[in-house]
């Protein structure tokens, strides 16, 4: 019992972000010509300054043992924020354009943030679930942000009844967890589980109602049927920003959830981890051949990596859980990379979505080409790419832990996702030219070429990322 | 000996209303069934001597959110018999999956096997000197003072994103802007002319029919010719933009 | 004699004949409201008022009880009979049910609760159901757009009147009636919480759906709003439920802004009242007003009523209540009650 304290200093960056968010709500509301613009702007300054709080912050406990700031929770909210501010950057001029262009959106992307930097400290079912819900309903909300498009409204309650099915899972799961343990506090229920003879089946079964949740968050298989339609129907940028920092954040809950209080359960979990992630990797990869809309392609994607994320997991060891880390800074930053470029794709003002349009794009705009060219061979995972190292970790981790057949399985299905993503680079290469596209917004091709940039030197600049993961690790298992 | 009576009698009828609610025909039926069932659960509260959240659960519950549940499904135009039909038509799949469920989770309550720590971890007594509703406020507002301001700032995004979602800005063609109400005087739109006897309005220099057609259409730009004129121009600048 | 008050039995008997020197002085005194309001209404339009039956139309309320006991009780086709009759008398009972906790004198309540400004708000807050499942049960358009309404305007009026008890609640230090009338020896909260107490008392005229807030029954626009179909004894209930809020709101406002049986200074000339008279006449001055706005007022437009209640209201009830715990965490003037 040494988590009685408040120490509620450990919440200082979510504090101020929220506090932020709502000094922004307030001046939107409060102006009389409505200017997003002002509102992202400071949207993406309170990001900022989150995180320089979230780096120069306290550790430790906080809030009766709710919350938790260490190595962990710092590497997972500095890509959250990161990832938030990339989604409001290539908001603007997408927005704009698709007259959604209103202040709100910032803002519900500055609490979504709150939301999944409250996930990633949690040392608690119930923070766990708050942060969650409050991310997930911002998301809801954002999905459907261009309410006058059926397919926006679509995607928006898509997303919506099947994340309260997923919640009422999680719920579930937690209540029978709480029911039979008699507590929600992570470090309690390590220390309960530590003697494998106080497990009944009831906390199994709470346990894997909570990871079917949790697995809907991260949308891998069985529970990704969202995923396509969402990434489809709602605005791009939202999309961007589904595709970026909620899979970061619902990964690293996930971490924590399994590692931590059910760390010595893991001979229940990881059959099943290992069971949903080569599903994840072969459906990934089998159903993303056959897609016409590069959207729903980058969904499949987003099935197949989280498959391969959950690799490091599967392993269930601290090599694993860094290589989970690794992976998911590397695919932020180039998914990020890859909706950047797709947001570019607009003809006379209006997004265009199929992957037929970038045909030819290498004469019409050879930089564009070029960009989609490097993140496309990078979540392929071929070689110098920063995509290759996030496969490598958590392959090497895999194997380390003897899991041979993931690991084989992973590699089989990388081969087999290069098909399709190679496939765009040589429509864009090789296919006569479709009409060019509009001129692009500044704020795209400095995304694109940050995350371009991030992407092909990784190799040269991987260290103290290797090493803030490795501290990462270290904390949760120490 | 009366406690467990009515412990009793409340429970049957509260299980009863809450079947009713979903076997219920009539929606409007199913929610004023819901209502009792509330009801029942706060005196469920007060038998357990929780005062305080039996009152609040009939304010909130019954007294707010039930009326607006009632409100929504008065107002609603759902064919109902349709509604069942699709029922009758999926409810081998659901009731196989329930009966699967069930069967898994009678397997797990065979296993029912608590932790040794669980009753005592679970079980918060109240502090013997203050009363229970001042032992719930110590919990909502400085132990899980945390969580209480996250469910805060998950209502506010809810509102937010009602807000986003609905509102509409429609050109209403008259809104009323209170302020300007209060400001306007009586000269602003009132003249009073000293009309000769016999005169018609063209010879007084107003022009009634003129007035009236401007006044529904676009603001008269040319300028007030006459007290109505001007009192219709000053109606159209105040509709905001 | 009080050792038979303490068995069972007696405890029953004891319950019940406190239920009547509750009940039927009140329903009395509904019926009497009646009457005060139609001579208070002619008073101000120059007129007479009730004058015909009995000295000053004294017996005006029973003749009028007698008239409506002979009609015939209607139940339209359409309409749905149990919540068609169940209406008026959740109505009527609800608004009756309330004056168990509502302390006349110090001690003096059926129910002397520790959550009893709760269980007001509680039952006032019901207040709604009557007229909902009137309108919708009578089967017709007019009591239909009366029920809406009505369902609409107290869910919002509800909210102001929270936080106004709200900051009640932070100046007594309980929830307990009694001691929240006592917490006022010194100076009536309507002093310190001027504002609520408006706030509270224009509330209570909408949560009560009287003039300017009638638009429910609105009888120039929607005939006569929810109890359009109502006839005879069931039109009786509604009438004697309008009437029994008004005056549970007088009590409400009596209790909580301007110290119950508390006389207004604890000097001599004062104090030769009992208490409960000063629960009466405060009681029956607050029913005044009721009758004052009716008089006087026009009512509100449906929009303009809205804005009131929620962008009125409800900041600057808010507003007042934040600064109010300020205040008293500031001044230490907080009281440390249970």
């Amino acid at each position: 019992m040494s988590a009685v304290v408040m120490n509620w200093i450990v919440a200082l960056p979510e504090l101020v972000l929220a506090v932020c968010g709502m000094a922004i709500l307030l001046l939107g509301v409060a102006q009389k010509r409505e200017n997003p613009l002002l509102a992202s702007m400071l949207s993406i300054g309170a990001l900022v300054l989150a995180g320089v709080l979230v780096v120069s912050g306290s550790r430790g406990q906080g809030y009766e043992g709710q919350l938790i700031s260490d190595a962990f929770s710092t590497f997972l909210a500095v890509l959250i924020l990161v990832g938030a501010a990339l989604a409001i950057m290539l908001s603007l001029e997408y927005n704009q354009l698709q007259r959604i262009y209103r202040f709100e959106f910032p803002v519900l992307i500055v609490f979504a943030a709150v939301g999944m930097m409250v996930m990633v400290k949690a040392t608690n079912l119930m923070s766990l679930y708050l942060g969650l819900e409050l991310q997930s309903l911002a998301i809801y909300v954002l999905a459907a942000f261009a309410r006058d498009d059926l397919r926006s409204a679509e995607a928006g309650l898509k997303y919506f009844v099947l994340g309260c099915l997923a919640s009422g899972l999680l719920l579930y799961g937690i209540s029978l967890v709480y029911g039979f343990s008699g507590s929600m506090d992570f470090a309690r229920l390590s220390r309960a589980f530590a003697t494998p003879a106080s497990v009944s089946a009831g906390l199994v079964v709470g346990m894997v109602f909570v990871l079917a949740g949790l697995a809907f968050k991260v949308s891998v298989v069985p529970f990704h049927m969202w995923t396509p339609d969402v990434y489809e129907g709602a605005p791009t940028p939202v999309t961007t920003f589904i595709a970026t920092a909620p899979k970061v954040a619902a990964m690293g809950l996930l971490l924590r959830t399994m590692i931590v209080p059910f760390g010595h359960l893991l001979a229940q979990w990881q059959q099943l981890v290992v069971l949903v992630s080569i599903a994840s990797m072969v459906l990934g990869a089998l159903g993303a051949i056959g897609q016409v809309n590069i959207k729903r392609l980058m969904a499949y994607s987003a099935i197949g990596h989280m498959g391969y994320a959950l690799i490091g997991l599967a392993a269930g060891t601290e090599a694993g859980v860094r290589g989970v880390l690794i992976y998911l800074l590397v695919y932020m930053v180039m998914s990020a990379g890859a909706f950047a470029v797709i947001l570019a794709m607009r003809r006379r003002g209006m997004a265009v979505e199929a992957i037929a349009d970038l045909a030819g794009l290498s004469s019409t705009d050879p930089a564009l080409a070029l960009l989609m060219t490097i993140f496309m061979f990078s979540l392929a995972g071929i070689p110098p790419l920063s995509g290759f190292f996030g496969k490598f970790y958590v392959f090497l981790a895999a194997v380390q832990a003897g899991q041979w057949t993931l690991a084989i399985i992973g590699v089989l299905t990388s081969v087999v996702g290069a098909y399709y993503y190679i496939r765009i680079v040589k429509v864009m290469y090789f296919d006569e030219p479709a009409a060019r596209f509009d001129v692009r917004h500044p704020a795209i091709s400095i995304a694109g070429g940050a995350t371009a940039l991030f992407t092909v030197l990784f190799l040269a600049i991987a260290g103290p990322f290797i090493s803030a993961a490795d501290l990462a690790a270290k904390a949760l298992f120490g | 000996m009366i406690a467990a009576a009515a412990f009793y009698v409340f429970s049957a009828i509260m299980l009863a209303a809450a079947t009713m609610v979903v076997t219920a025909r009539n929606p409007v039926h199913s929610v004023l069934f819901l209502i009792l069932a509330f009801f029942n659960a706060a005196a469920l509260f007060l038998l357990a001597g929780a005062e305080f959240l039996a009152m609040i659960l009939v304010i909130v519950y019954v007294g707010a959110v039930a009326v607006l549940f009632l409100f929504v499904v008065m107002m609603l135009d759902i064919n109902f018999v349709q509604f069942r039909e699709g029922f009758q038509r999926y409810a081998p799949i659901g009731a196989t999956v329930g009966a699967v469920l069930l069967i898994e989770l009678t397997m797990v309550l065979t296993g029912w096997r608590f932790l040794p720590e669980a009753p005592q971890w679970r079980s918060a007594p109240i502090p013997a000197n203050i009363s229970n509703t001042a032992a719930l406020a110590e919990q909502l507002y400085t132990h899980n003072i945390l969580l209480f301001q996250l469910a805060g700032l998950l209502l506010l995004v809810a509102m937010i994103g009602a807000i986003v979602l609905t509102l509409r800005e429609r050109r209403m063609p008259r809104r009323q802007i209170i302020r300007v109400q209060l400001e306007r005087e009586v000269r602003d739109t009132l003249e009073i002319l000293q009309v000769p006897i016999f005169a018609g309005t063209d010879e007084i220099g107003i022009r009634m029919r003129k007035a009236i057609s401007e006044d529904r259409g676009e603001a008269a730009h040319e300028g007030a010719e006459s007290p109505m004129l001007a009192a219709s121009h000053a109606q159209s600048e105040t509709e905001g933009h | 004699m009080a050792a038979f008050f303490q068995t069972p039995l007696g405890e029953l008997v004891r319950i019940v004949l406190q239920t009547l020197a509750i009940l039927v002085p009140l329903l009395l005194a509904v019926a009497y409201a009646t009457w005060a309001e139609r001579k208070v209404l002619a008073a101000i339009q120059l007129r007479k008022g009730p004058n015909v039956v009995g000295a000053f139309g004294l017996l005006q309320p029973f003749a009028d009880a007698l008239k409506m006991l002979m009609k015939e009780t209607i139940i339209p086709a359409g309409a749905n009979r149990v919540l068609f009759l169940l209406a008026p008398i959740v109505s009527l009972t609800l608004a009756l049910m309330a004056w168990a906790v509502v302390p006349v004198n110090d001690g003096w309540a059926v129910a002397n609760i520790n959550v009893g400004i709760l269980y007001l708000f509680a039952i006032s807050s019901l207040g709604v159901y009557g007229i909902i499942i009137a309108g919708w049960a009578s089967n017709s358009k007019y009591a239909f757009l009366g029920a809406l309404r009505s369902a609409a305007q107290m869910v919002s009026y509800e909210v102001a009147i929270g936080f106004v008890i709200v900051t009640v609640l932070l100046c007594a230090g309980s929830l307990n009636l009694n001691d929240i009338v006592l917490a006022q020896k010194h100076i009536w909260f309507c002093v310190p919480l001027l504002p609520m107490f408006v706030i509270f008392f224009i509330s209570g005229l909408a949560e009560t759906n009287r003039s300017p807030f009638d638009l429910p029954e609105g009888e120039s626009e929607i005939v006569a709003g929810f109890f359009v179909e109502y006839s005879a004894l069931a039109f009786a209930l509604f009438f004697l439920g309008e009437y029994a809020n008004m005056l549970l709101m007088s009590a409400m406002t009596t209790i909580l802004f301007l110290g119950g049986w508390l006389p207004p200074l604890n000097i001599a000339p004062f104090t030769w009242l009992p208490g409960p008279l000063w629960f009466i006449l405060k009681l029956f001055a607050c029913l005044f007003v009721f009758f004052w706005a009716r008089a006087t007022f026009p009512r509100y437009r449906y929009d303009q009523l809205m804005r009131l209640g929620w962008k009125v209201f409800l900041p600057a009830s808010l507003g007042w209540l934040v600064l109010t715990a300020a205040v008293l965490l500031a001044t230490g003037w907080a009281p440390h009650g249970a």
